[in-house]
């Protein structure tokens, strides 16, 4: 086989992998599209599934902003979201490092520990932390979540990090120490542009535990103008019936925003900072 | 101080903010569900807490539905680890290269990691729905079954549908992670190997494995915990049935201990997830060697 | 909505609901300055704007400030769980039916009854002789005001019954037999149409008990505190309610049903009937066209004539324990359950008025859409039947109730089997709960109308 005819077939099979993976994400979220724009006997229409709006609506789009506030749930979640992955990925930076490049005492149970912390009943941390809150006046407040959220995603990000920084070969610092760097300059000089793509990661992954935690902010949060955006929708499963339309146009709003992030970070996760300067 | 002892400390500096913060907020919950998990523990009765010799474990052990509910905690979470891990492994790899539209691309593959599952959860349950789902209506479109299925009510189906959606969440998880960690391998590495003439498969497993294996053992791990523990999608859809046959553990116990404000059984199911789940860490480590992982 | 928003404009229109009775009362502003919490666990539209117009109000009127707060009804259960644990439940909650007994036995609300006093005689018969007195029995006081009434009744496809030239009268009462053929004859799997809108997931035994109470005189227990719905002919009632799915005329699917699919399901034109509460026909109202459906009163027992029909109040208020000012947050309940202002949030939310003012209103005349509903209340045959028990059954209700019935609809286990294990864990919990409260009152059916 020459060369360039296994370049064709490898080429093929990539394009089929990669078709693959793109409809099974898209043709849910088609779905989630086309009935936001369908109205609601459309969508309960038991005898006749339609695959594209009968009667193109946007009712239900106006219906999350006219009467859920839907604006403010947005805004919200922005300020609560970005705050917590920002904290949570700077934290996480000197966590990982530490447990990646040191040896030290307790070093196998401090990550039991933060494994651990995954395991325990989430009521169970949550109804303390109410009873803190209530004393320190932040029961409806954004710095409750900002608090609870970054504490609840730094175990999974910090040990992240660490794996990251583990799969960096020392020789980099090294090279660094005898050049007569300090440690924490040779941490944002030459080892974080490198690992630039987990860091991104990490900030990804913590924007995301944020940006759909519910449970939380069901109970921190009392009244509906500091609701983020899980919350608004939630309220749209009642008792006795589910508001699909308004809950399909509220998933896709929710989306939207994460969608742009990933537009925005999505390439330092595969470029890295400063990608051709140290690998070349 | 001298620099030996500023050295010894040196790494406690590193991880301190961490650890502090992580003891004040859960060293009080952890020790707390310990404590009650001995005991009798109601809300409803908190003026009569008392010792009770193992009797929440005891419970736990003996209801009759205990052993099917390990079943399908054992089914839920090797499958959807397995799942998302080679999914996103193959996603991480095609993606490793560069093609046209590869930004756009990855923006859209990654989704469905942004979405609650609370929104997936019942997006999935409206589709596999027997009677008027979509999924039955496409299939008897594409004439694959005559008659529609009934997903969620039938055993086996109705929990193959929760790990469906829950490797169709993970997917980008495992891919952005396993990608993260391939883009951070040295590229003169390949280099060195392509003078050599190594074959893609060999490079693969003998260039770039070692590199990334820190990474995925970390995520493998990571996500069996989290998946264990995550019982949103069992509950919103399927609720657990029919009759308990895609119900498992953690969903089960703590809507029963929470219906019930028994929160000695929910801290004793909590003990009984942290003995299983840190014996299961320790034991990975060891056989993966994650300790000498990275080591170069 | 539109159509309910549009009733409502024409009561504008024509005066207040209480044209005759204008005269503005008068509220004491003793509390002035004061301010209150009120928590509600099913946050709408509808039900938000209606609070908080009605907190304005009451702050002109009184002085108080109220702040309204919500959560969404499927995390309510939890955010209270952790608010009463910490000792920060909201000053007025409200508080659904089935949440009472654990919130009494915890003592997080309190008794009203001295507050109540001499206004009892506001309210309908129903709620003092049945709804109050039921509280009484179960926790020895009444806990809560309801905010409305809640009746069950069958929703009916009347556009199926018209092609098949089924006649049904609302106003006659008719068997659970006589159900159950209606079921058969509304399905046609051909067409995709099934005769009943089975409930098969949590909740799913709750109306199997009330089929089988109608053989036992609506009780649980008997005087002794013995199950008695696994007797022979309830036995034969069980097997007769789940033959409806078994022999296919409920979808296949519907073993594993729940709130969502059952009202999607009639609106979409699936099934042809619907067991449900009053507070639904707000929502088919606006969602399907009048000459599609229809409402009839719940079946009567065919042993012994008596209509048992699970009723109750929506959400109820009660008043938490932690509350430091009691009499501004009673003062608040009050305010709320006015005749004038219950009447507008019955109209908005789909209840029916529970202060006898206010029952007397066109909107709640027979003929209307909730005619069905009201037609019951004033049966003499009618009775609430008793509960599952007095005793804390949330985690059966979570759980093996409706497990076992649908081990059985699966062949896993015989008809006997499921029940019998249903009624040992019932057993269980009475026999428990008997030892440690031996003068307990058991529950009978309560009769509607004297």
């Amino acid at each position: 086989m020459t060369r360039k005819t296994k370049n064709t077939i490898s080429g093929i099979i990539r394009g089929i992998v990669l078709a693959f993976y793109l409809l099974l994400v898209v043709l849910p979220i088609y779905w989630i599209i086309v009935t936001s724009f369908k109205t609601n006997a459309e969508i309960v229409n038991t005898q006749h599934i339609t695959y594209w709006p009968h009667v193109f609506t946007l009712e239900n789009y106006q219906h999350l902003f006219s009467t859920m506030h839907y604006a403010t749930y947005l805004k919200n979640s922005l300020i609560v979201t970005l705050s917590t992955a920002l904290v949570v990925t700077l934290l996480s930076i000197y966590g990982g490092y530490g447990m990646a490049r040191f040896k030290f005492k307790g070093k196998g149970a401090a990550t039991i520990f933060f494994l651990i912390t995954q395991m325990i009943p989430s009521i169970l941390v949550i109804i303390p932390m109410y009873v803190f809150f209530a004393r320190v006046k932040l029961i409806d407040t954004y710095q409750a979540l900002f608090i609870f959220y970054t504490i609840t995603n730094l175990p999974f990000c910090a040990i992240t990090m660490r794996s990251f920084f583990e799969g960096i070969p020392y020789v980099l610092e090294e090279a660094a120490f005898v050049d007569g760097c300090s440690r924490s300059q040779t941490l944002w000089k030459v080892v974080l542009p490198v690992m630039f793509p987990g860091i991104v990661a990490v900030f990804v992954f913590a924007f995301i535990g944020a940006w759909n935690e519910l449970i939380a902010g069901t109970i921190f949060l009392n009244t509906q103008k500091m609701w983020t955006i899980p919350i608004g929708l939630k309220a749209l499963v009642g008792k006795h019936n589910v508001e699909w339309g308004a809950m399909m146009a509220g998933g896709v709003l929710a989306l939207l925003p994460t969608a742009i992030m990933f537009i925005f970070v999505q390439k330092y996760i595969v470029e890295g900072l400063t990608a051709g300067a140290v690998k070349g | 101080m001298s620099l030996a002892t500023k050295r010894k400390l040196q790494p406690y500096l590193y991880i301190a903010p961490i650890m502090i913060l992580l003891l004040l907020m859960f060293g009080y919950p952890l020790i707390k569900s310990i404590v009650m998990s001995f005991q009798d523990y109601k809300l409803t009765k908190l003026n009569k807490i008392h010792w009770n010799n193992f009797k929440n474990y005891k419970n736990m052990i003996s209801d009759k539905n205990f052993w099917l509910l390990v079943k399908n905690s054992l089914v839920y979470v090797i499958t959807s680890v397995i799942g998302q891990f080679l999914l996103g492994l193959g996603l991480a790899l095609a993606l490793n290269k560069r093609f046209r539209g590869r930004g756009v691309y990855q923006s859209i593959v990654f989704l469905p990691w942004a979405f609650s599952s609370f929104v997936v959860g019942l997006l999935f349950r409206w589709s596999f729905n027997g009677e008027y789902g979509v999924i039955n209506d496409l299939l008897k479109k594409m004439g694959v079954i005559e008659k529609g299925i009934s997903w969620l009510g039938t055993p086996g189906y109705s929990l193959a549908v929760i790990i469906f959606a829950m490797i169709w969440i993970g997917i980008p998880f495992f891919a952005i992670n396993i990608l993260a960690a391939l883009q951070s391998v040295p590229a003169e590495i390949y280099e060195a190997a392509d003078v050599d003439g190594c074959g893609t498969f060999r490079k693969f497993f003998s260039l770039t494995l070692p590199f990334i294996k820190p990474t995925i053992i970390m995520t493998i791990l990571l996500r069996t915990i989290w998946i264990f523990n995550s019982f949103d999608l069992v509950v919103i859809i399927t609720e657990g049935g029919p009759a308990n046959y895609s119900q498992t553990l953690p969903s089960y116990m703590y809507s029963q201990a929470f219906s019930s404000y028994d929160f000695g059984m929910a801290g004793a199911l909590g003990v009984l997830l942290m003995v299983v789940l840190s014996v299961y860490a320790v034991i990975f480590l060891k056989v993966t060697n994650y300790d000498k992982a990275g080591d170069f | 909505m539109k159509k309910r928003l549009m009733f409502v404009a024409a009561l504008a229109l024509t005066g207040t609901l209480f044209a005759g009775n204008t005269l503005a009362e008068e509220w004491t502003r003793e509390f002035e300055g004061e301010s209150l919490t009120f928590l509600d666990v099913a946050p709408n539209d509808v039900r938000t704007s209606y609070y908080e117009e009605l907190f304005e109000k009451f702050y002109e009127d009184t002085g108080i400030e109220v702040e309204y707060q919500s959560v969404p009804w499927d995390d309510a259960a939890d955010k209270i769980t952790v608010l009463g644990a910490s000792g920060n439940l909201p000053d007025i909650l409200t508080t659904w039916s089935g949440w009472l007994g654990q919130f009494t036995e915890s003592e997080w609300v309190v008794p009203l009854s001295d507050y109540i006093g001499d206004s009892i005689d506001e309210y309908t018969d129903v709620i003092t002789d049945c709804y109050w007195k039921s509280e009484k029995t179960r926790y020895g006081d009444i806990y809560t005001v309801p905010d409305g009434w809640m009746v069950k009744g069958i929703y009916v496809r009347k556009d199926w019954c018209e092609e098949l030239g089924i006649e049904l009268d609302p106003t006659q009462d008719w068997t659970w037999d006589d159900y159950f053929d209606l079921v058969e004859k509304l399905t046609d799997a051909e067409k995709g149409r099934y005769g009943a809108t089975y409930r098969g997931a949590r909740g799913g035994f709750d109306i199997i008990l009330t089929y089988m109470q109608g053989f036992t005189e609506g009780a649980t227990f008997d005087q002794d505190g013995k199950i008695l719905i696994n007797s022979e002919e309830c036995q034969e009632a069980f097997k007769k309610w789940t033959d409806m799915y078994l022999n296919g005329y409920a979808p296949e699917d519907s073993i594993n049903w729940g709130f969502a699919e059952m009202v999607d399901n009639f609106k979409g034109g699936l099934t042809g009937t619907l067991i449900n509460d009053s507070e639904v026909a707000a929502t088919l109202i606006d969602a399907m066209e009048d000459d599609q459906w229809m409402v009839m009163p719940f079946p009567v027992s065919a042993k012994d004539g008596i209509c048992y029909n699970t009723m109750g109040a929506p959400y109820a208020y009660s008043m938490s324990s932690f509350c430091e000012n009691k009499d501004a947050a009673w003062l608040l309940l009050q305010y709320m359950t006015t005749a004038e202002n219950q009447a507008d949030y019955c109209v908005l939310t789909g209840q029916i008025p529970i202060k006898k003012e206010a029952s007397d209103l066109d909107y709640y005349s027979e003929d209307g859409y909730y005619g069905a509903f009201l037609h019951q209340m004033n049966q003499e045959n009618v009775a609430i039947p008793a509960t599952y028990g007095p005793f804390d059954y949330t985690d059966l209700h979570q759980g093996l109730l409706h497990e076992e019935v649908q081990s059985y609809l699966l062949g896993d286990e015989s008809a006997e089997d499921a029940l019998n294990n249903i009624c040992t864990a019932l057993q269980e919990r009475m026999d428990e709960y008997l030892a440690e409260n031996p003068d307990t009152e058991i529950e009978t059916a309560l009769f509607v109308s004297k």
